[in-house]
């Protein structure tokens, strides 16, 4: 993404935003009707209804009492106090007759009995000889004898009501706008800058530097959670990546050995005189070392294919089933090494896992029992239903794995320095770890008979139960 | 004898495994390719093919396929680099018998040849009595007699020996007992299956003056009167 002051301008957010401030002076602008409407409109129906109820009481004094009664009717009303109306009694010349104007400020209507509505401004004292020119509104009638009356009502406020509304929503309307379009700025520059800062990570990982982590604010939003599950996936990356070279470096040493070993045995072979029988011997043992490589090349390949998050065939089988029967697999070989073997396999319970992987694990596990106890030795092999999952239990009477060492000896190739002259690839336990893993379960190392006498391996193999 | 095609097309282990079997006492054909092996195959007429997986022109699984559902019967082995369970499990799928992964040890694969020509044919009635020299097996009542003297086995002896029994006089390597009798595919690096050979060996020989039950060095074991 390209960046720059206004980059923003493109993000969605900011779309967003914009979107919005639209939305609000819509909504600005509806609620101005609608504030209009309620005061100003009923402020005006309230004016029409009041002068309409004068105009009609006159006309009754008119109909009653003709000019006379009609003047006397307008001097008693206009002589009531607080009365908002101004009226004017004109001849037809345009005479005044009576009235609060020194002249009619409007045109009267020439038709009789029609009653027009009119505009006008009329002077309001204010205190103090002081006045000013107020808007108002009246009605206009001319009379059935030819004169011509006129009633009028202040209407000033209402205006002033209409310019303070206007003023206020005029005045507010930008301000909301402004606000919102800036808040819209603010938040699609957060979010710019966020994404941009996930951009760099992903730019840097793709620049092959899988150390690179990205930034979590803390506020757990969606950008937060983006990036923690970015991280969780670079961290396996990395620990695959890693695992993937220590695994280089180890087959390159690992499988190194023993060609070179082979070489040296065939070129040997060459050179020192040759019998059938010395030739039949080198090729065996020349077959057997390969067989050697080969299987450690296997274990390599099915590892590599676990750490890649292969699925394996996940089928929902009885785990005891199977573990009496590795049970029954091992028990005489025990015997054979001279090793008590003890199992306890308990009955029925379900995991859904791949049952090759999983005896191949437990089968790795109770391999290097067998190797590393020493005569006489017992191997227990249990199963049982814990708190976290099924745990396969095997614990030996051999040297152990001291705690600082636990960690490596998962790690591919890895032997501790007395299992050296053993045979082995070094794998066993990196596969059963692996196994463990790819069922969401975990490999522990323990000690069998913990400190201080500190001995014995006690591998615990603890799988989820099936749900 | 049997007659064995091989359909391989990297020619130098082609020549071996043509090797393996002649020295085994076998007739072999070859077929470098998918297209002509189909062809010999629904031709001639062979007691047991072997197939490489990965072939030009028609790859192995496709070939078996085709050939079973044109109604071919000669069992058939995959020879495959491909050896998880999953590449195993289609293989057995589309209608091959065995599955070996390479590279193989050459006794293995002549002992898996001899067992696939042994197969029992579709049609015949179900076998329910055993009989290795004086040693007899009663598939239904699960029994087990030699020389007329009743032996105890437990399920798993049992099954082992029926195991053997069943390919008696043909050679049978540690890994097929693995696969067959106890149906794991990996290999365990203590000598399980030893042990309990010796075991098995123990309750039918160890009284009597013939042994049946013969260690094959380099390759397996072999039940023989």
């Amino acid at each position: 993404m390209k960046s720059g002051p206004f980059a923003f301008v493109r993000t969605t957010t900011f779309r967003l935003a914009l979107v919005y401030s639209v939305l609000f002076g819509l909504f600005s602008f509806l609620l101005l009707a609608y504030l209009f409407q309620a005061t100003v409109g009923s402020l005006r129906a309230e004016a029409d209804q009041r002068l309409d109820a004068e105009m009609r009481a006159l006309g009754l004094a008119y109909n009653a009492g003709g000019m006379e009664r009609l003047e006397q009717s307008v001097i008693e009303r206009a002589l009531v106090s607080g009365a908002p109306f101004r009226y004017q009694l004109e001849t037809p010349e345009g005479e005044r007759i009576i009235g609060d104007f020194p002249y009619l400020p409007v045109s009267p209507p020439d038709t009789v009995g029609e009653v027009s509505m009119v505009s006008l401004s009329i002077e309001m004292p204010r205190g103090e000889g002081t006045s000013s020119v107020t808007e108002a509104e009246g009605r206009i009638v001319r009379l059935a004898n030819g004169n011509v009356l006129l009633v009028a009502i202040e209407t000033g406020e209402r205006g002033r009501i209409v310019r303070r509304i206007t003023q206020a929503v005029t005045t507010a309307a930008p301000i909301g706008i402004l606000l919102a379009l800036i808040g819209g700025v603010f938040i699609s520059r957060y979010a710019a800058r966020r994404a941009e800062q996930l951009t760099r990570t992903t730019e840097a990982i793709v620049a092959g530097d899988l150390s690179v982590r990205a930034p979590v604010a803390g506020s757990g939003d969606e950008f937060d959670r983006l990036a923690q599950h970015l991280n969780t996936m670079l961290e396996r990356l990395e620990r695959l990546m890693a695992s993937t070279r220590h695994a280089g470096d180890a087959i390159a040493h690992d499988l190194r050995s023993p060609l070179s070993r082979l070489r040296n045995r065939l070129e040997g072979a060459l050179i020192s005189p040759m019998t059938e029988e010395s030739a039949r011997e080198t090729l065996e043992s020349t077959v057997v070392e390969v067989d050697n490589v080969l299987q450690t090349f296997n274990a390599i390949l099915r590892l590599s294919r676990l750490d890649a998050g292969a699925e394996g065939r996940m089928i929902k089988f009885d785990i005891h089933d199977l573990m009496s029967e590795m049970a029954d697999l091992y028990e005489p070989a025990c015997e054979f090494a001279g090793l008590n073997f003890v199992s306890d396999v308990g009955t029925g319970l379900a995991v859904l896992g791949d049952r090759e992987l999983i005896a191949q694990a437990v089968s790795n596990l109770l391999d290097n029992a067998v190797k590393y106890t020493p005569q006489g030795g017992t191997i227990r092999f249990s199963v049982r239903r814990g708190p976290n999952g099924i745990a396969i239990t095997v614990a030996d009477d051999g040297p152990g794995i001291p705690e600082h060492q636990r960690e490596h000896a998962k790690e591919r190739f890895f032997r501790l320095d007395s299992a050296r002259t053993q045979p082995g690839s070094g794998l066993g336990l990196a596969l059963a770890d692996a196994v463990a893993e790819l069922h969401k379960g975990h490999l522990d190392l323990l000690w069998t008979e913990p400190p201080p006498n500190a001995r014995g391996l006690k591998a615990v193999l603890t799988l989820p139960r099936d749900r | 004898m049997m007659r064995v095609l091989v359909i391989e097309d990297d020619r130098e282990h082609a020549t071996f495994i043509n090797k393996v079997l002649s020295e085994a006492g076998h007739d072999v054909e070859t077929a470098y390719d998918g297209a002509n092996g189909l062809a010999l195959a629904r031709d001639g007429e062979f007691d047991a093919m072997v197939v490489d997986r990965m072939l030009p022109e028609k790859d192995g699984l496709k070939l078996v396929e085709e050939y079973r559902t044109g109604g071919g019967q000669t069992p058939a082995l995959f020879l495959s680099a491909l050896s998880d369970v999953e590449n195993r499990v289609e293989g057995l799928k589309v209608g091959a018998d065995d599955y070996l992964a390479k590279p193989f040890a050459p006794a293995e694969l002549a002992a898996r040849v001899e067992a696939l020509g042994r197969r029992q044919v579709k049609d015949e009635p179900p076998v329910t009595k055993l009989k290795v020299g004086d040693l007899e097996m009663d598939l239904l009542a699960r029994k087990v007699w030699r020389a007329g003297q009743k032996i105890d086995l437990q399920p798993r002896e049992f099954r082992l020996l029926e195991f053997l029994m069943r390919h008696a006089g043909q050679v049978v390597t540690r890994t097929m007992l693995l696969e067959k009798v106890w149906d794991y595919h990996f290999d365990p690096q203590t000598n399980v299956i030893d042990v309990h050979v010796s075991r098995l060996r123990a309750k039918i020989d160890k009284d009597f003056d013939e042994p049946l039950l013969q260690t094959v060095r380099g390759a397996g074991y072999c039940l023989q009167a």
